[in-house]
Protein backbone atom coordinates (compact mmCIF):
# COMPACT_ATOMS: atom_id res chain seq x y z
CA UNK A 1 0.00 0.00 0.00
CA UNK A 2 1.28 3.63 -0.77
CA UNK A 3 2.37 5.68 1.83
CA UNK A 4 -0.56 8.38 1.38
CA UNK A 5 -2.86 5.40 1.02
CA UNK A 6 -1.96 3.70 4.66
CA UNK A 7 -1.78 7.29 6.27
CA UNK A 8 -5.24 8.29 5.04
CA UNK A 9 -6.68 4.67 6.23
CA UNK A 10 -5.13 5.18 9.33
CA UNK A 11 -6.23 8.88 9.90
CA UNK A 12 -9.15 8.28 12.05
CA UNK A 13 -6.58 6.40 13.93
CA UNK A 14 -4.94 7.57 17.34
CA UNK A 15 -3.64 4.60 18.85
CA UNK A 16 -2.63 1.45 17.20
CA UNK A 17 -2.27 -1.55 19.37
CA UNK A 18 -0.23 -4.44 17.86
CA UNK A 19 0.31 -7.80 18.25
CA UNK A 20 1.34 -7.36 22.09
CA UNK A 21 2.70 -9.98 24.43
CA UNK A 22 3.93 -9.53 27.69
CA UNK A 23 5.34 -12.30 30.09
CA UNK A 24 6.26 -11.10 33.54
CA UNK A 25 9.02 -13.97 33.90
CA UNK A 26 11.14 -15.64 31.29
CA UNK A 27 9.06 -18.89 31.36
CA UNK A 28 6.24 -17.92 33.13
CA UNK A 29 2.35 -17.88 32.01
CA UNK A 30 1.91 -14.71 29.48
CA UNK A 31 -0.02 -12.24 30.86
CA UNK A 32 -1.41 -10.73 27.61
CA UNK A 33 -1.13 -12.69 24.64
CA UNK A 34 -1.26 -11.28 21.25
CA UNK A 35 -3.40 -7.86 21.73
CA UNK A 36 -4.38 -6.22 18.45
CA UNK A 37 -6.82 -3.45 18.56
CA UNK A 38 -6.91 0.28 17.31
CA UNK A 39 -8.52 3.61 18.93
CA UNK A 40 -10.20 6.33 16.96
CA UNK A 41 -9.27 9.89 17.82
CA UNK A 42 -12.24 11.16 20.04
CA UNK A 43 -13.54 7.94 21.12
CA UNK A 44 -14.46 6.51 24.90
CA UNK A 45 -13.08 2.77 24.37
CA UNK A 46 -13.67 1.02 27.75
CA UNK A 47 -11.29 -2.29 28.22
CA UNK A 48 -13.50 -4.63 30.11
CA UNK A 49 -13.02 -8.13 31.90
CA UNK A 50 -12.40 -10.07 34.90
CA UNK A 51 -9.39 -9.71 37.31
CA UNK A 52 -5.99 -11.27 35.75
CA UNK A 53 -6.65 -10.43 32.34
CA UNK A 54 -3.99 -8.08 32.44
CA UNK A 55 -6.18 -5.04 31.30
CA UNK A 56 -3.37 -3.01 33.95
CA UNK A 57 -1.02 -4.71 32.32
CA UNK A 58 -2.06 -3.15 28.80
CA UNK A 59 -2.90 -0.32 29.94
CA UNK A 60 0.86 0.26 31.37
CA UNK A 61 2.31 -0.87 28.26
CA UNK A 62 0.37 1.39 26.22
CA UNK A 63 0.94 4.88 28.29
CA UNK A 64 4.82 3.63 28.02
CA UNK A 65 5.69 2.85 31.88
CA UNK A 66 6.20 -1.09 31.32
CA UNK A 67 7.72 -2.55 28.27
CA UNK A 68 5.75 -5.12 26.17
CA UNK A 69 7.95 -8.52 25.49
CA UNK A 70 6.71 -8.75 21.81
CA UNK A 71 4.62 -6.30 19.79
CA UNK A 72 4.47 -2.14 19.59
CA UNK A 73 2.18 0.58 20.41
CA UNK A 74 1.84 3.48 18.44
CA UNK A 75 0.76 7.06 19.00
CA UNK A 76 0.25 8.91 15.89
CA UNK A 77 1.44 5.86 14.16
CA UNK A 78 5.00 6.56 15.71
CA UNK A 79 6.00 3.81 18.82
CA UNK A 80 5.39 4.62 22.17
CA UNK A 81 8.97 3.60 23.94
CA UNK A 82 8.37 5.87 27.01
CA UNK A 83 5.68 7.95 28.48
CA UNK A 84 4.40 10.32 25.72
CA UNK A 85 3.76 13.70 26.80
CA UNK A 86 0.33 13.17 24.79
CA UNK A 87 -0.79 10.63 27.15
CA UNK A 88 -2.37 11.66 30.80
CA UNK A 89 -3.66 9.06 33.27
CA UNK A 90 -5.35 8.90 35.92
CA UNK A 91 -4.92 5.58 38.39
CA UNK A 92 -7.06 3.44 40.81
CA UNK A 93 -5.40 4.94 44.15
CA UNK A 94 -6.29 8.43 43.76
CA UNK A 95 -4.88 9.40 47.28
CA UNK A 96 -1.60 7.94 46.76
CA UNK A 97 -1.34 9.84 43.00
CA UNK A 98 -2.00 12.52 43.91
CA UNK A 99 1.16 14.53 45.28
CA UNK A 100 0.16 15.04 49.26
CA UNK A 101 2.60 17.52 50.14
CA UNK A 102 0.80 20.03 47.30
CA UNK A 103 -2.06 21.63 47.66
CA UNK A 104 -4.99 20.80 45.55
CA UNK A 105 -4.17 23.79 42.71
CA UNK A 106 -0.74 23.16 42.83
CA UNK A 107 -1.32 19.33 41.98
CA UNK A 108 -3.36 20.75 39.02
CA UNK A 109 -0.44 23.24 37.99
CA UNK A 110 2.18 20.29 38.04
CA UNK A 111 1.90 19.63 34.32
CA UNK A 112 2.01 22.80 33.19
CA UNK A 113 5.29 23.88 34.88
CA UNK A 114 7.28 23.74 31.69
CA UNK A 115 4.74 25.63 29.53
CA UNK A 116 5.48 29.11 28.55
CA UNK A 117 2.55 30.29 30.22
CA UNK A 118 3.26 32.94 33.53
CA UNK A 119 2.14 31.83 36.96
CA UNK A 120 -1.04 33.68 36.84
CA UNK A 121 -2.00 32.21 33.28
CA UNK A 122 -0.79 28.75 34.76
CA UNK A 123 -2.90 29.20 38.16
CA UNK A 124 -5.73 30.76 35.99
CA UNK A 125 -5.83 27.43 34.15
CA UNK A 126 -5.38 24.91 36.70
CA UNK A 127 -8.77 26.87 38.43
CA UNK A 128 -10.09 26.40 35.46
CA UNK A 129 -9.99 22.74 35.22
CA UNK A 130 -10.63 22.31 38.81
CA UNK A 131 -14.24 24.54 38.13
CA UNK A 132 -14.65 22.34 35.13
CA UNK A 133 -14.58 18.96 37.45
CA UNK A 134 -16.85 20.51 39.77
CA UNK A 135 -14.25 21.79 42.64
CA UNK A 136 -14.91 25.11 43.69
CA UNK A 137 -13.35 26.18 46.66
CA UNK A 138 -10.89 23.27 47.09
CA UNK A 139 -8.17 25.02 45.44
CA UNK A 140 -5.75 25.73 48.58
CA UNK A 141 -6.68 22.30 50.43
CA UNK A 142 -4.58 19.49 50.79
CA UNK A 143 -5.83 16.17 48.71
CA UNK A 144 -6.32 14.31 52.48
CA UNK A 145 -8.79 17.59 53.04
CA UNK A 146 -11.50 15.81 50.46
CA UNK A 147 -13.37 13.01 50.18
CA UNK A 148 -12.28 9.98 47.69
CA UNK A 149 -14.58 11.44 45.05
CA UNK A 150 -13.35 15.16 44.99
CA UNK A 151 -9.81 13.58 45.09
CA UNK A 152 -10.69 10.94 42.07
CA UNK A 153 -12.03 14.45 40.32
CA UNK A 154 -8.68 16.19 40.74
CA UNK A 155 -6.72 13.96 39.37
CA UNK A 156 -8.87 14.23 36.35
CA UNK A 157 -8.67 17.77 36.57
CA UNK A 158 -4.67 17.30 37.08
CA UNK A 159 -4.88 14.62 33.66
CA UNK A 160 -6.93 17.24 31.54
CA UNK A 161 -5.22 20.27 32.40
CA UNK A 162 -2.44 19.63 29.68
CA UNK A 163 -4.90 18.70 27.41
CA UNK A 164 -3.49 15.15 26.55
CA UNK A 165 -4.62 13.72 23.02
CA UNK A 166 -5.55 10.78 24.60
CA UNK A 167 -6.72 10.18 28.76
CA UNK A 168 -6.39 6.91 30.16
CA UNK A 169 -8.10 5.82 33.03
CA UNK A 170 -7.34 2.46 35.20
CA UNK A 171 -10.21 1.43 37.36
CA UNK A 172 -10.64 5.11 38.45
CA UNK A 173 -13.89 4.97 40.08
CA UNK A 174 -13.47 1.17 41.75
CA UNK A 175 -12.49 2.68 45.40
CA UNK A 176 -15.20 4.97 45.51
CA UNK A 177 -18.81 4.35 46.89
CA UNK A 178 -21.86 3.68 44.33
CA UNK A 179 -23.15 7.04 44.60
CA UNK A 180 -20.33 9.10 43.83
CA UNK A 181 -18.74 6.38 41.14
CA UNK A 182 -22.56 7.15 39.49
CA UNK A 183 -21.98 10.82 39.72
CA UNK A 184 -18.19 10.73 38.66
CA UNK A 185 -19.35 8.16 35.83
CA UNK A 186 -21.45 11.40 34.42
CA UNK A 187 -19.06 13.63 35.60
CA UNK A 188 -16.72 11.50 32.57
CA UNK A 189 -19.47 11.82 29.73
CA UNK A 190 -20.00 15.05 30.01
CA UNK A 191 -15.89 16.10 29.76
CA UNK A 192 -15.89 13.60 27.23
CA UNK A 193 -18.51 15.34 25.56
CA UNK A 194 -16.97 18.79 25.89
CA UNK A 195 -13.74 17.97 24.63
CA UNK A 196 -14.36 16.09 21.70
CA UNK A 197 -10.66 15.94 20.79
CA UNK A 198 -9.60 13.92 23.50
CA UNK A 199 -9.36 10.25 23.32
CA UNK A 200 -10.28 8.25 26.63
CA UNK A 201 -9.18 4.61 27.20
CA UNK A 202 -11.08 3.59 30.45
CA UNK A 203 -9.72 0.44 32.04
CA UNK A 204 -12.93 -1.45 34.69
CA UNK A 205 -13.77 -4.59 35.57
CA UNK A 206 -18.05 -3.29 35.95
CA UNK A 207 -19.65 -4.21 32.47
CA UNK A 208 -22.36 -1.94 33.62
CA UNK A 209 -19.69 0.70 33.69
CA UNK A 210 -18.43 0.03 30.03
CA UNK A 211 -21.65 -0.20 28.64
CA UNK A 212 -22.78 3.26 30.33
CA UNK A 213 -19.69 5.03 29.52
CA UNK A 214 -17.98 3.77 26.01
CA UNK A 215 -18.36 4.03 22.96
CA UNK A 216 -16.68 0.60 22.13
CA UNK A 217 -15.98 -1.90 24.36
CA UNK A 218 -13.13 -4.45 24.14
CA UNK A 219 -13.83 -7.31 25.98
CA UNK A 220 -10.71 -9.20 27.33
CA UNK A 221 -10.43 -12.86 29.31
CA UNK A 222 -7.90 -14.10 31.57
CA UNK A 223 -5.08 -16.79 31.52
CA UNK A 224 -3.53 -15.40 29.31
CA UNK A 225 -5.33 -12.02 28.51
CA UNK A 226 -6.32 -10.92 25.42
CA UNK A 227 -9.05 -9.74 23.38
CA UNK A 228 -12.13 -12.12 22.93
CA UNK A 229 -14.85 -9.03 21.31
CA UNK A 230 -14.89 -5.53 20.48
CA UNK A 231 -18.57 -4.43 20.69
CA UNK A 232 -19.95 -1.61 19.15
CA UNK A 233 -22.44 0.15 21.75
CA UNK A 234 -24.26 2.23 19.28
CA UNK A 235 -26.53 3.92 22.37
CA UNK A 236 -26.99 7.86 21.49
CA UNK A 237 -25.27 10.30 23.35
CA UNK A 238 -26.12 12.23 25.82
CA UNK A 239 -26.19 9.31 28.26
CA UNK A 240 -28.34 9.59 31.53
CA UNK A 241 -27.81 7.25 34.26
CA UNK A 242 -31.78 5.92 34.32
CA UNK A 243 -32.87 6.32 30.54
CA UNK A 244 -29.74 4.53 29.17
CA UNK A 245 -29.79 2.17 31.77
CA UNK A 246 -33.08 0.97 31.05
CA UNK A 247 -33.04 0.91 27.29
CA UNK A 248 -33.29 -2.19 25.56
CA UNK A 249 -29.74 -1.57 24.27
CA UNK A 250 -27.89 -1.63 26.87
CA UNK A 251 -28.85 -4.38 28.09
CA UNK A 252 -28.08 -5.95 24.79
CA UNK A 253 -24.70 -4.80 25.11
CA UNK A 254 -24.19 -5.55 28.71
CA UNK A 255 -25.45 -9.02 27.83
CA UNK A 256 -23.33 -9.42 24.88
CA UNK A 257 -20.27 -8.88 27.00
CA UNK A 258 -21.33 -10.82 29.33
CA UNK A 259 -21.78 -13.50 27.23
CA UNK A 260 -18.40 -13.18 25.61
CA UNK A 261 -16.34 -13.40 29.30
CA UNK A 262 -18.81 -16.33 30.49
CA UNK A 263 -18.19 -18.52 26.98
CA UNK A 264 -14.67 -17.75 27.01
CA UNK A 265 -14.70 -18.74 30.74
CA UNK A 266 -16.73 -22.40 30.11
CA UNK A 267 -14.35 -23.08 27.04
CA UNK A 268 -11.27 -22.67 29.70
CA UNK A 269 -12.87 -24.66 32.37
CA UNK A 270 -13.77 -27.38 29.47
CA UNK A 271 -10.48 -27.23 28.50
CA UNK A 272 -8.97 -27.93 31.80
CA UNK A 273 -11.45 -31.18 32.25
CA UNK A 274 -9.75 -32.81 29.55
CA UNK B 1 -10.77 13.18 89.26
CA UNK B 2 -11.62 12.89 85.65
CA UNK B 3 -9.66 11.80 82.95
CA UNK B 4 -9.46 15.32 81.54
CA UNK B 5 -9.08 17.26 84.57
CA UNK B 6 -5.86 14.65 85.68
CA UNK B 7 -4.39 15.67 82.25
CA UNK B 8 -4.80 19.24 82.74
CA UNK B 9 -2.52 18.50 85.82
CA UNK B 10 -0.02 16.83 84.11
CA UNK B 11 2.09 19.68 83.41
CA UNK B 12 1.79 21.28 86.86
CA UNK B 13 2.91 17.63 88.06
CA UNK B 14 5.85 17.91 85.91
CA UNK B 15 6.77 21.32 87.59
CA UNK B 16 6.31 20.11 91.29
CA UNK B 17 8.54 17.41 90.33
CA UNK B 18 11.13 20.07 88.44
CA UNK B 19 11.05 22.33 91.82
CA UNK B 20 11.25 18.98 94.17
CA UNK B 21 14.93 17.90 92.62
CA UNK B 22 15.55 21.17 92.57
CA UNK B 23 14.78 21.85 96.69
CA UNK B 24 16.15 18.49 97.19
CA UNK B 25 20.11 19.92 95.49
CA UNK B 26 19.70 23.09 97.59
CA UNK B 27 18.65 21.85 100.64
CA UNK B 28 21.19 18.73 100.36
CA UNK B 29 24.40 21.36 99.25
CA UNK B 30 22.67 23.68 102.40
CA UNK B 31 23.42 20.43 104.53
CA UNK B 32 26.92 19.79 103.12
CA UNK B 33 28.52 23.32 102.50
CA UNK B 34 31.33 22.26 99.83
CA UNK B 35 32.75 24.51 97.04
CA UNK B 36 32.99 21.18 95.57
CA UNK B 37 28.99 20.59 95.69
CA UNK B 38 27.20 24.49 95.24
CA UNK B 39 24.02 25.02 95.77
CA UNK B 40 21.51 25.53 93.31
CA UNK B 41 20.82 28.89 94.39
CA UNK B 42 24.60 30.00 94.30
CA UNK B 43 24.47 28.62 90.93
CA UNK B 44 21.89 30.18 89.99
CA UNK B 45 22.69 33.33 91.21
CA UNK B 46 26.14 33.16 90.09
CA UNK B 47 24.61 32.76 86.13
CA UNK B 48 22.42 35.75 86.57
CA UNK B 49 25.64 37.82 86.81
CA UNK B 50 27.78 36.00 84.06
CA UNK B 51 25.41 34.91 81.47
CA UNK B 52 24.98 38.62 80.60
CA UNK B 53 29.03 39.02 80.30
CA UNK B 54 30.40 39.66 76.58
CA UNK B 55 32.84 37.32 77.23
CA UNK B 56 30.22 34.76 78.02
CA UNK B 57 27.94 35.74 75.45
CA UNK B 58 31.37 35.71 72.94
CA UNK B 59 31.33 32.18 73.87
CA UNK B 60 27.88 31.41 73.26
CA UNK B 61 28.35 33.03 69.98
CA UNK B 62 31.09 31.08 69.15
CA UNK B 63 29.36 27.68 70.07
CA UNK B 64 26.22 28.41 68.24
CA UNK B 65 28.26 29.14 64.67
CA UNK B 66 30.22 26.08 64.91
CA UNK B 67 26.89 24.23 65.85
CA UNK B 68 24.82 26.26 62.79
CA UNK B 69 27.92 25.81 60.21
CA UNK B 70 28.56 21.98 61.29
CA UNK B 71 24.45 21.22 60.99
CA UNK B 72 23.73 23.14 57.77
CA UNK B 73 26.73 21.39 55.71
CA UNK B 74 26.36 17.64 57.22
CA UNK B 75 21.92 17.90 56.32
CA UNK B 76 22.99 19.21 53.32
CA UNK B 77 25.59 16.81 52.52
CA UNK B 78 23.29 13.95 53.81
CA UNK B 79 20.07 14.86 52.05
CA UNK B 80 21.73 15.37 48.19
CA UNK B 81 23.69 12.41 48.97
CA UNK B 82 20.54 10.20 50.32
CA UNK B 83 18.80 12.07 47.41
CA UNK B 84 21.51 10.40 44.87
CA UNK B 85 21.54 7.18 47.09
CA UNK B 86 17.80 6.61 47.29
CA UNK B 87 17.58 6.66 43.51
CA UNK B 88 19.80 4.47 42.32
CA UNK B 89 19.69 1.34 43.48
CA UNK B 90 23.15 0.10 41.75
CA UNK B 91 24.97 3.28 43.92
CA UNK B 92 23.53 2.27 46.92
CA UNK B 93 24.54 -1.52 46.32
CA UNK B 94 28.31 0.19 45.57
CA UNK B 95 28.23 2.75 48.69
CA UNK B 96 26.08 0.62 51.39
CA UNK B 97 29.04 -1.25 53.14
CA UNK B 98 30.95 2.07 53.61
CA UNK B 99 27.75 4.01 54.42
CA UNK B 100 26.75 1.50 56.92
CA UNK B 101 30.15 1.36 58.75
CA UNK B 102 31.05 5.10 58.63
CA UNK B 103 27.34 5.19 60.18
CA UNK B 104 27.96 2.93 62.89
CA UNK B 105 31.79 4.93 63.83
CA UNK B 106 30.60 7.30 66.90
CA UNK B 107 30.82 10.73 66.08
CA UNK B 108 32.94 11.11 68.97
CA UNK B 109 35.17 8.92 67.95
CA UNK B 110 36.71 10.98 65.04
CA UNK B 111 37.37 14.05 67.50
CA UNK B 112 41.16 13.27 67.85
CA UNK B 113 41.59 12.57 64.18
CA UNK B 114 39.85 15.39 63.44
CA UNK B 115 42.26 17.52 65.19
CA UNK B 116 45.68 15.86 63.66
CA UNK B 117 44.02 16.88 60.65
CA UNK B 118 42.16 20.00 60.81
CA UNK B 119 44.34 21.40 63.44
CA UNK B 120 42.41 23.25 66.89
CA UNK B 121 40.50 25.46 64.52
CA UNK B 122 37.29 26.19 63.31
CA UNK B 123 37.39 23.68 60.21
CA UNK B 124 37.77 20.89 62.80
CA UNK B 125 34.68 21.62 64.92
CA UNK B 126 32.21 22.18 62.17
CA UNK B 127 34.01 19.20 60.75
CA UNK B 128 33.13 16.78 63.53
CA UNK B 129 29.70 17.88 63.74
CA UNK B 130 29.33 17.65 60.26
CA UNK B 131 30.42 14.37 60.04
CA UNK B 132 27.96 13.42 63.09
CA UNK B 133 24.78 14.75 61.71
CA UNK B 134 25.40 13.74 57.97
CA UNK B 135 24.88 9.97 58.84
CA UNK B 136 21.60 9.75 60.06
CA UNK B 137 20.26 12.53 57.96
CA UNK B 138 21.60 10.44 54.64
CA UNK B 139 19.90 7.00 55.76
CA UNK B 140 16.80 8.79 57.13
CA UNK B 141 16.60 10.42 53.44
CA UNK B 142 17.72 7.04 51.53
CA UNK B 143 14.70 5.51 53.58
CA UNK B 144 12.16 8.26 53.10
CA UNK B 145 13.54 8.16 48.85
CA UNK B 146 12.45 4.09 48.96
CA UNK B 147 9.55 4.67 50.28
CA UNK B 148 7.78 6.93 47.87
CA UNK B 149 4.87 5.27 46.70
CA UNK B 150 4.74 3.20 42.73
CA UNK B 151 1.87 5.29 42.61
CA UNK B 152 3.68 8.85 43.34
CA UNK B 153 6.40 7.34 40.93
CA UNK B 154 4.54 6.42 37.61
CA UNK B 155 2.37 9.40 38.10
CA UNK B 156 5.79 11.50 38.12
CA UNK B 157 7.11 9.29 35.12
CA UNK B 158 3.73 10.48 32.86
CA UNK B 159 4.01 13.68 33.88
CA UNK B 160 7.51 13.74 31.90
CA UNK B 161 9.79 14.09 35.65
CA UNK B 162 13.43 13.75 34.83
CA UNK B 163 15.95 12.66 37.12
CA UNK B 164 17.26 15.51 38.69
CA UNK B 165 13.56 17.35 38.83
CA UNK B 166 12.46 14.22 40.26
CA UNK B 167 15.16 14.04 43.26
CA UNK B 168 14.19 17.74 44.04
CA UNK B 169 10.24 17.92 43.42
CA UNK B 170 9.16 14.68 44.18
CA UNK B 171 11.51 12.23 45.84
CA UNK B 172 12.80 15.49 48.80
CA UNK B 173 9.06 16.88 49.73
CA UNK B 174 8.03 12.36 49.64
CA UNK B 175 10.81 11.89 52.08
CA UNK B 176 10.53 15.26 53.97
CA UNK B 177 8.60 13.30 56.69
CA UNK B 178 11.58 10.87 57.23
CA UNK B 179 13.97 13.32 56.46
CA UNK B 180 12.93 15.67 59.64
CA UNK B 181 13.20 12.67 62.38
CA UNK B 182 17.09 12.21 60.57
CA UNK B 183 17.62 15.93 61.89
CA UNK B 184 16.00 15.71 64.77
CA UNK B 185 17.97 12.81 65.86
CA UNK B 186 21.24 15.23 64.23
CA UNK B 187 20.19 18.04 66.09
CA UNK B 188 20.95 15.94 69.44
CA UNK B 189 24.37 14.65 68.17
CA UNK B 190 25.41 17.96 66.98
CA UNK B 191 25.12 19.36 70.09
CA UNK B 192 26.85 16.41 71.77
CA UNK B 193 29.78 16.59 69.15
CA UNK B 194 29.57 20.53 69.89
CA UNK B 195 30.71 20.34 73.27
CA UNK B 196 33.34 17.42 72.83
CA UNK B 197 34.83 18.86 70.49
CA UNK B 198 35.10 22.16 72.17
CA UNK B 199 36.03 20.62 75.66
CA UNK B 200 39.64 19.02 73.76
CA UNK B 201 40.49 21.67 71.61
CA UNK B 202 39.01 25.15 71.30
CA UNK B 203 39.91 28.46 72.38
CA UNK B 204 36.17 29.67 73.25
CA UNK B 205 32.99 28.53 72.96
CA UNK B 206 30.52 27.39 75.92
CA UNK B 207 32.33 23.67 76.23
CA UNK B 208 35.87 25.58 76.59
CA UNK B 209 33.79 27.83 79.01
CA UNK B 210 33.32 24.68 81.44
CA UNK B 211 36.32 22.78 81.07
CA UNK B 212 38.58 26.28 81.85
CA UNK B 213 36.39 27.25 85.06
CA UNK B 214 36.86 23.62 86.28
CA UNK B 215 40.45 24.21 85.91
CA UNK B 216 39.81 27.42 87.63
CA UNK B 217 37.69 25.22 90.67
CA UNK B 218 34.78 27.76 89.83
CA UNK B 219 32.29 24.78 90.75
CA UNK B 220 29.32 27.49 90.53
CA UNK B 221 30.33 28.35 86.66
CA UNK B 222 31.01 24.58 86.23
CA UNK B 223 27.27 23.83 87.02
CA UNK B 224 26.27 26.89 85.12
CA UNK B 225 27.74 26.19 82.00
CA UNK B 226 26.30 22.38 82.10
CA UNK B 227 22.88 24.54 82.47
CA UNK B 228 22.95 26.65 79.75
CA UNK B 229 23.79 23.60 77.79
CA UNK B 230 20.49 21.95 78.84
CA UNK B 231 18.55 25.10 78.23
CA UNK B 232 20.32 25.31 74.96
CA UNK B 233 19.30 22.07 74.11
CA UNK B 234 15.90 21.90 74.92
CA UNK B 235 15.51 25.23 73.20
CA UNK B 236 16.98 24.19 69.81
CA UNK B 237 14.58 21.16 70.09
CA UNK B 238 11.17 23.10 70.51
CA UNK B 239 12.60 25.61 67.97
CA UNK B 240 12.92 22.28 65.45
CA UNK B 241 9.48 20.92 66.43
CA UNK B 242 7.76 24.63 65.74
CA UNK B 243 9.96 24.31 62.41
CA UNK B 244 8.93 21.03 61.51
CA UNK B 245 5.19 21.09 62.63
CA UNK B 246 5.00 24.18 59.77
CA UNK B 247 6.86 22.31 57.01
CA UNK B 248 5.45 19.01 57.50
CA UNK B 249 2.03 20.82 57.89
CA UNK B 250 0.34 18.82 55.01
CA UNK B 251 1.88 15.05 56.69
CA UNK B 252 0.47 16.11 59.78
CA UNK B 253 -3.12 16.48 58.09
CA UNK B 254 -2.78 13.63 56.21
CA UNK B 255 -1.26 10.72 58.66
CA UNK B 256 -4.09 12.00 61.24
CA UNK B 257 -7.08 11.77 58.55
CA UNK B 258 -5.90 8.32 57.75
CA UNK B 259 -5.79 7.29 61.02
CA UNK B 260 -9.06 8.07 62.31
Amino acid sequence: MPRAVEQEAHAGVVLRVDSLSKRYAENGPPALSDVAFEVRRGELLAVVGPSGCGKTTLLRIVCGLTSASAGTVFLDARPVLRPPREIAVVFQDYSRSLFPWLTVVRNVMFPLRRTQASRAERLATAEAALEELGLRGVARKYPWQLSGGMQQRVAIARALVSRPEILLLDEPFASVDALTRAELQDVLLRVHGEHRRVTIVHVTHDIDEAAYLADRVLVMTPAPGRVVRLVDVELPRPRAQTATRSSDRFLAVRNEIQEAITEQQALQRGGERQ
Amino acid sequence: MTASAARAARPLLGAAVFLAVLGLWQAEARRHPSYLFPAASAVLERASHVWPTSEFLSDVVSSLERLGAGYVIGAGVGVALGLVLGSSVGLRRLLEPLTELLRATPAISIVPAAIVLFGLGEAMHVAVIAFAVCFPVLVNTVEGVRAVSPEVRDTAAMLQVGPVERAVRIHLPAALPQIFAGLRIALSAAVILLVISEFVGAGDGVGHYITFQQSQFNTEEVYGGILFLGLLGYVLNRLFLVVERRVLAWHYGAVGESGR
